[in-house]
């Protein structure tokens, strides 16, 4: 089961369709050239209500993590009553393994907005903030350019194609985040967009209800948007001849459509695939990314971003898709930035670098995350260095699994995030750890 | 990190009777950024954003003229500007080395280019030089894992960095 032709990547040169040499900016008049806008025009022929409807068909599914019903979510939307609807677009890609949202803006930003505009026709919304994390300068400049060419085009503005949306002109926007992991939870962005610190809303309300300036608020990722030219052009059962229905049960939401893959790590051709969701994760590092780098062994990976957690060696063949959480232990597909771990890898090492991540990302909002983040560190550095006990690892892994103590305690998921990679390092490589600490307690021998 | 707090409310302000948002940053800013939102306080990142890339760094005046600027309480403006680690609330060198240490980075090999650049610069990550050419700074994920290790070197990443290439790039900064 190999994807045919590339759907996200239609205009980026990538194997093994194309060489990665050949990648440029595709600029508007090329997009439209290739067929795009198409899936636009064909859009604003129909009622939003119907594309409501298309896109829960297609059962597009969020490509930011969560893997939330795309068409579910926009259903949640009130109906107008003349004040403002915004589109916020999650572009803050700064989970650590995730790079696909980079290329698709870097190389392909027209694919983005036709996507935005199909979102702001469809759910109404007449303003789209793009909320690209600060480290994007490259790509924050080119999307800067697309916008200009989409107006000039009348995309967006005054003179848009989309005619009035919402009753208003329809805009797109830029945003940059300025370094701040956080801002890529949606409420955090929302509050981000408002110009305060990038702190997790308390939900309910949700954003479609009360989002961005108090307003219902749409919030998608990149790669989500992305999809939806497609969608709207070839239809929803098309979108459903890629990936596959879930092999959990009937009633279980299947994972459809293409999806693009960030492969990094030990391998020899690392970078961003794209491929049927559910493709096993050895075809991709086999087939795509030349095998294991050095011709190692491979001993581990995380799927989706590093707050999925740990794959173990015998887990090589796993289906990437979204209920790969339910059959092997991880907590899902994440964004589906594979992160791959030759024989030589520390476990250890590996978990202490996430847990870094996580405690200097942390928000600082709720006590748990702030404060149980940076003590999981410093154990985690004691055990690193040979100075850990066997109560640290029992401790650690006591933490990761009581709801209540840090997971389950806080406003957003970044707690449970560091706590599902503590959990799955310990239950798949308790050895790894046990192997570095010294026993607690001192067998006194005494001499009679 | 994002919660550690400073005493700054007694900390004096150094002043100087010329604006760091000057009127032709202010005059840009009301023309292409605030019609975009319905809040004045959301062009602040906008509002940090240019200051910083116009003088490499936030002074604590600048600060004061945003809050004035966009109709908002200072201390708005420094709950914001200290969150976001983008953000220098004090002074910079004139280049900033950015060097990830996430997890494809150290498995690629970023701790090599970070020791050398100790080494090389004779600062910790997150000091100055005292010529004030560089900072230098381990930061997190920089979404470039398929090209690890990366180094961000002010505005342009690199991908997969050798020391050769990053010293020589290092070097070629005045």
């Amino acid at each position: 089961m190999t994807l045919e032709n590339p759907i996200l990547l239609k205009r980026i040169p990538t194997p093994p369709w194309g060489d990665v040499k050949d990648r440029q900016v595709v600029t508007y008049d090329q997009y439209v050239a290739t067929g795009g806008y198409v899936g636009l025009r064909k859009a604003l022929e129909a009622q939003p209500a119907e594309l409501v409807d298309l896109v829960k068909e297609s059962q597009l599914r969020g490509r930011g993590g969560a893997g939330f019903s795309c068409g579910m979510k926009w259903s949640f939307m009130p109906p107008p009553d003349g004040e403002p609807r915004y589109l916020a677009v999650n572009a803050d890609e700064s989970e650590p393994g995730t790079f696909k949202d980079r290329l698709l803006m870097e190389c392909d930003p027209h694919i983005l907005l036709e996507g935005i505009a199909i979102c702001m026709h469809t759910c109404q919304l007449d303003t789209a903030y793009i909320y690209i994390r600060g480290e994007y300068h490259l790509q924050a400049k080119v999307l800067e350019q697309a916008i200009a060419e989409a107006y000039a085009n009348n995309i967006f503005g005054e003179n848009s194609i989309c005619g009035k949306i919402n009753d208003r002109t329809p805009n797109c926007y830029v945003h940059r985040g300025a370094g701040a992991y956080i801002c890529g939870e949606e409420t955090a962005l929302l509050e981000s967009l408002e110009g305060k610190r990038g702190w997790p809303r308390v939900k309910p309300p949700f954003p479609a209800v009360a989002g961005a300036f108090g307003r219902p608020t749409v919030i998608n990722n990149v790669e989500t948007l992305a999809c939806l030219g497609p969608i709207v052009e070839h239809g929803a059962g098309w979108f459903k001849t890629m990936g596959r229905a879930s092999t959990m049960g009937e009633n279980v939401p299947g994972s459809y459509g293409p999806k693009l893959f960030g492969m990094s790590g030990h391998l020899n051709r690392p970078g961003v695939y794209e491929e049927h969701l559910g493709i096993k994760m050895s075809e991709l590092i086999e087939n795509h990314c030349g095998g294991m780098r050095n011709g190692k062994k491979f001993k581990s990976a995380i799927p989706g971003g590093v707050s999925m957690g740990f794959l173990t060696p015998d887990q090589y063949d796993a289906e990437l898709d979204f209920d790969i959480g339910r059959r092997y232990g991880v907590l899902g597909l994440g964004t589906a930035g594979v992160i791959v771990m030759d024989e030589d890898t520390s476990i250890v090492s590996m978990t202490r670098n996430i847990v870094r991540f996580f405690a200097r990302e942390s928000c600082g909002q709720c006590t748990p995350c702030r404060e149980g983040s940076g003590w999981l560190y410093q154990m985690l550095c004691r055990i690193e260095r040979g100075e850990g006990a066997f109560k640290d690892i029992d401790l650690m892994d006591e933490l990761a699994r009581s709801m209540g103590a840090m997971p389950g305690t806080t406003i957003c998921g970044l707690a449970d995030g560091t706590n599902w990679a503590v959990k799955t390092a310990i239950e798949k490589f308790r050895h790894e750890f046990e192997a570095l600490c010294k026993p607690t307690l001192v067998q006194v021998s005494v001499n009679a | 990190m994002a919660w550690i707090t400073k005493n700054t409310a007694h900390e004096p302000i150094e002043r100087r009777d010329e604006p760091f948002l000057t009127d032709a940053m202010k005059t840009k800013l009301e023309a292409d950024v605030l019609p975009r939102f319905p809040t004045k306080r959301a062009a602040l990142l906008p509002t940090l954003h240019e200051i910083q890339h116009t003088y490499g760094w936030i002074p604590p005046q600048a600060l004061d003229e945003a809050a004035t600027f966009l109709d908002i309480a200072p201390a708005e403006v420094l709950d914001t500007a200290t969150f976001y680690e983008e953000y220098y609330l004090k002074p910079k060198g004139r280049h900033l080395i950015q060097i990830c240490q996430s997890i494809a980075c150290e498995l690629c090999g970023h701790e090599n280019l970070l020791d050398k650049c100790i080494e090389k610069l004779g600062i910790e990550h997150g000091e100055t030089t005292e010529d004030g050419r560089y900072t230098l700074v381990a930061l997190e994920c920089l979404g470039a894992c398929g090209g690890a290790p990366a180094v961000l070197l002010n505005e342009t990443l690199y991908e997969c960095v050798t020391w050769e290439h990053l010293e020589a790039e290092i070097d070629a900064l005045k």
